[in-house]
C-alpha cells in the first residue's frame, strides 16, 4: 500500500501521534492488515451468516 | 509426605482433612520457596502474602470445625494480572493500567473464594495479554522454570511458570489465541480452555470479545476438573455465557479411553506447520499410548491451520482495536514495542474485513462439527516447537505463531494442553486434545487416561 495511503488511512483513525513518533510501527500494521485479511477465503454464499448470530434476548 | 510445595491440590486437601498440614503452613512454605525463586522466574507481579496469610488462618478454623467448602478449601491459587482481585491492581503488566486498583472480584475470582481457595496474587503476563515476552513494561518478563533462559510461553507466563515450579498448585490464565495452552506446554504442565461460554469472563480484562476463555493450569488433570468445578457456570452479566448447569467435570477421570473414537489432526504438524521432529515424534507416541490403552485413533483433516490462524488474527485485531483504540490514538508511547505492534493493524481492519472474517468462521465452526460427529476427541499439536531463548526475539517470533492452538478460540470447543514429553534440550513438549462443546469431561477423561499411562507428570523442572 502506497505511503501516503496509510499516511492518510492512519490519521483518519487518529494515529497522528503514532504517525509522528512510530512511523514504522504503523506502516508496518498497515501491510499486516492487508495481509491477514487477504488471507481470509470469505463466503461466496450470500446468505452465509457472521458468527455469532444475534439471539434476541439471551445473555441479557 | 511430598513436600508441601509439590502438593497437588486434592493431595493437600486431603493433607488438610487429615490434620498433616494446615493451609497456613502450607502457604508459608510457598511464600518461602516463592522468595527463593521468583527472583529467578518473575512469575509474580504483586504477591499479597499479608492477605494469602489472612484467607488461610480463616480457612484453617473452618477446616478445624469441620466446615469444609469443598477440594479447594484452602488451597493457593496464582492468578493473571488481567483477572481482577478486589484492592489489588490489576495492571495487565502494562504502564497503561499500571495504577489501576480493582475495585470488586472477577466473577473467577467470586467463585474460588466461595469454594475456600487462596488468592496468592497476581502473575505475569504479556501485555494485555498480547504483547510479549517484552523487556520495556513496568515489570520482567517470566522465565521458564525447565531453564530461565527460555521463554515460558505465553501470555499467561506467570501462571505457567509458577505452577511448574512450585510456587502455587493451581491458576487461573486466560487464552484468546492459545494463551492457556502455550505455557502449559511449554512449562509441562495442564492447561484447559474451556468451552466458550462455559467460564465467566467478567471481571476480566478483554483482549478480543468472542475469543476470549478464562481457564486453569494445573499440575494434573485432577486438579484441572476441580478448578473447572470452581469457576464453571451461568453469569447472567456476561453475554458470551452459556446457560449450562454442568458441573463434576472429573466424573470420568478413571473410565479411560477404551472405545473412545479420536481423530488425529495430523495435517496440522505434518504438512501446515512442520513441526520440530522431537515434537513430531512425541505426537506418534500419545497416539500410540492412546491406542494401547484401547481408544480407536484414525487419521482427521480440518481447515489449514493457516485458514484458522487467519481468522483469528482479523478477528482479534479488530475487537482488540476497539477497545484499545483510545489510548493507542493518545498514548501510543506508554505501549510496549510488540503489544503496540500487535495491536495496529487493527485500525486497518475494515468492517468487511471483520464481518468476513466472522462469516467464514461459521463454515470452520462447522467443519469442526462435522470432524466431530465421527470423533468424540480430536487430537493435534499444541507448540510445534520446544521454548524458544528468552535473549533470541528472532526465534521467538519464528516459533510464537508456530501453534494449533488458535483453531479453537475460532471455534469455542474446549481444548487441552499437557505435557508429552521432553526435548534432547530438557525442555517439555505437548500434545493437545479438543473436545464437543461443553464436553469438557470427555477432554479431562482422556488427559487423565494419557497422564496415568506416562510418567511426564511427575517430572520435575530442575530448579530446586
Amino acid at each position: 500500500m502506497d505511503k501516503a495511503v496509510i499516511q492518510a488511512l492512519a490519521r483518519a483513525a487518529g494515529l497522528d501521534k503514532a504517525l509522528a513518533d512510530f512511523p514504522d510501527d504503523v506502516y508496518t500494521a498497515a501491510a499486516q492488515a492487508m495481509d491477514n485479511a487477504g488471507a481470509v477465503k470469505v463466503p461466496t454464499d450470500p446468505t452465509a451468516e457472521p458468527w455469532p448470530p444475534m439471539k434476541a434476548g439471551e445473555g441479557l | 509426605m511430598t513436600e508441601p510445595h509439590w502438593l497437588t491440590a486434592s493431595e493437600a486437601s486431603k493433607a488438610f482433612a487429615a490434620k498433616k498440614l494446615s493451609p497456613v503452613e502450607l502457604v508459608q512454605a510457598l511464600l518461602t520457596r516463592t522468595e527463593a525463586l521468583d527472583p529467578k522466574l518473575n512469575a509474580y507481579i504483586r504477591l499479597d502474602a499479608e492477605g494469602a496469610l489472612d484467607a488461610a488462618g480463616a480457612a484453617e478454623k473452618e477446616i478445624a470445625q469441620g466446615r469444609i467448602r469443598g477440594p479447594l478449601h484452602g488451597v493457593p491459587v496464582g492468578v493473571k494480572d488481567i483477572i481482577d482481585v478486589a484492592t489489588l491492581p490489576t495492571t495487565c503488566h502494562s504502564h497503561i493500567l499500571v495504577d489501576n486498583v480493582a475495585k470488586a472480584d472477577a466473577v473467577v475470582i467470586q467463585k474460588l473464594r466461595q469454594a475456600g481457595a487462596i488468592v496468592m496474587g497476581k502473575l505475569s503476563t504479556h501485555e494485555f495479554a498480547l504483547g510479549g515476552p517484552s523487556f520495556d513494561l513496568p515489570f520482567p518478563p517470566a522465565r521458564n522454570p525447565w531453564n530461565p533462559d527460555h521463554h515460558p510461553g505465553g501470555s499467561s507466563s506467570g501462571s505457567g511458570a509458577g505452577v511448574a515450579a512450585g510456587l502455587f498448585p493451581v491458576a487461573l490464565g486466560s487464552d484468546t489465541g492459545g494463551s492457556v495452552r502455550n505455557p502449559a506446554s511449554q512449562c509441562g504442565i495442564v492447561g484447559l480452555k474451556p468451552t466458550y461460554g462455559l467460564v465467566s469472563r467478567r471481571g476480566v480484562f478483554p483482549l478480543s470479545f468472542t475469543l476470549d476463555h478464562v481457564g486453569p493450569l494445573t499440575r494434573t488433570v485432577a486438579d484441572n476438573a476441580l478448578m473447572l468445578d470452581a469457576i464453571a457456570g451461568h453469569d447472567p452479566a456476561d453475554p458470551g455465557s452459556a446457560a449450562t448447569q454442568s458441573r463434576h467435570f472429573g466424573r470420568m477421570l478413571d473410565r479411560g479411553v477404551r472405545d473412545l473414537r479420536i481423530g488425529f489432526v495430523r495435517h496440522f504438524h505434518e504438512t501446515d506447520m512442520p513441526a520440530h521432529p522431537e515434537v513430531t515424534a512425541g505426537l506418534e507416541d500419545v497416539a500410540r499410548v492412546l491406542q494401547a490403552e484401547g481408544a480407536e485413533v484414525r487419521t482427521v483433516h480440518l481447515p489449514t491451520l493457516n485458514e484458522f490462524s487467519g481468522i483469528n488474527r482479523v478477528i482479534l485485531c479488530s475487537e482488540a482495536w476497539s477497545i484499545h483504540a483510545p489510548w493507542l490514538r493518545e498514548h501510543p508511547e506508554k505501549y510496549g514495542e510488540l503489544c503496540r505492534r500487535r495491536l495496529l493493524p487493527g485500525a486497518f481492519m475494515t468492517a468487511g474485513d471483520y464481518v468476513g472474517a466472522q462469516r467464514r468462521r461459521l463454515e470452520l465452526i462447522a467443519s469442526v462439527e462435522d470432524a466431530l460427529r465421527d470423533f468424540d476427541i480430536l487430537l493435534c499439536a499444541s507448540s510445534m516447537d520446544p521454548s524458544s531463548r528468552m535473549d533470541d526475539p528472532a526465534e521467538t517470533a519464528r516459533t510464537y505463531p508456530r501453534q494449533a492452538r488458535s483453531p479453537f478460540n475460532v471455534t469455542g470447543h474446549p481444548a487441552l494442553a499437557m505435557m508429552a514429553g521432553l526435548s534432547s534440550g530438557g525442555l517439555p513438549i505437548s500434545v493437545q486434545f479438543v473436545g464437543r462443546y461443553f464436553d469438557d469431561a470427555t477432554v479431562l477423561r482422556v488427559a487423565a487416561a494419557y497422564e496415568r499411562a506416562t510418567p511426564w507428570h511427575t517430572k520435575r523442572p530442575p530448579i530446586g
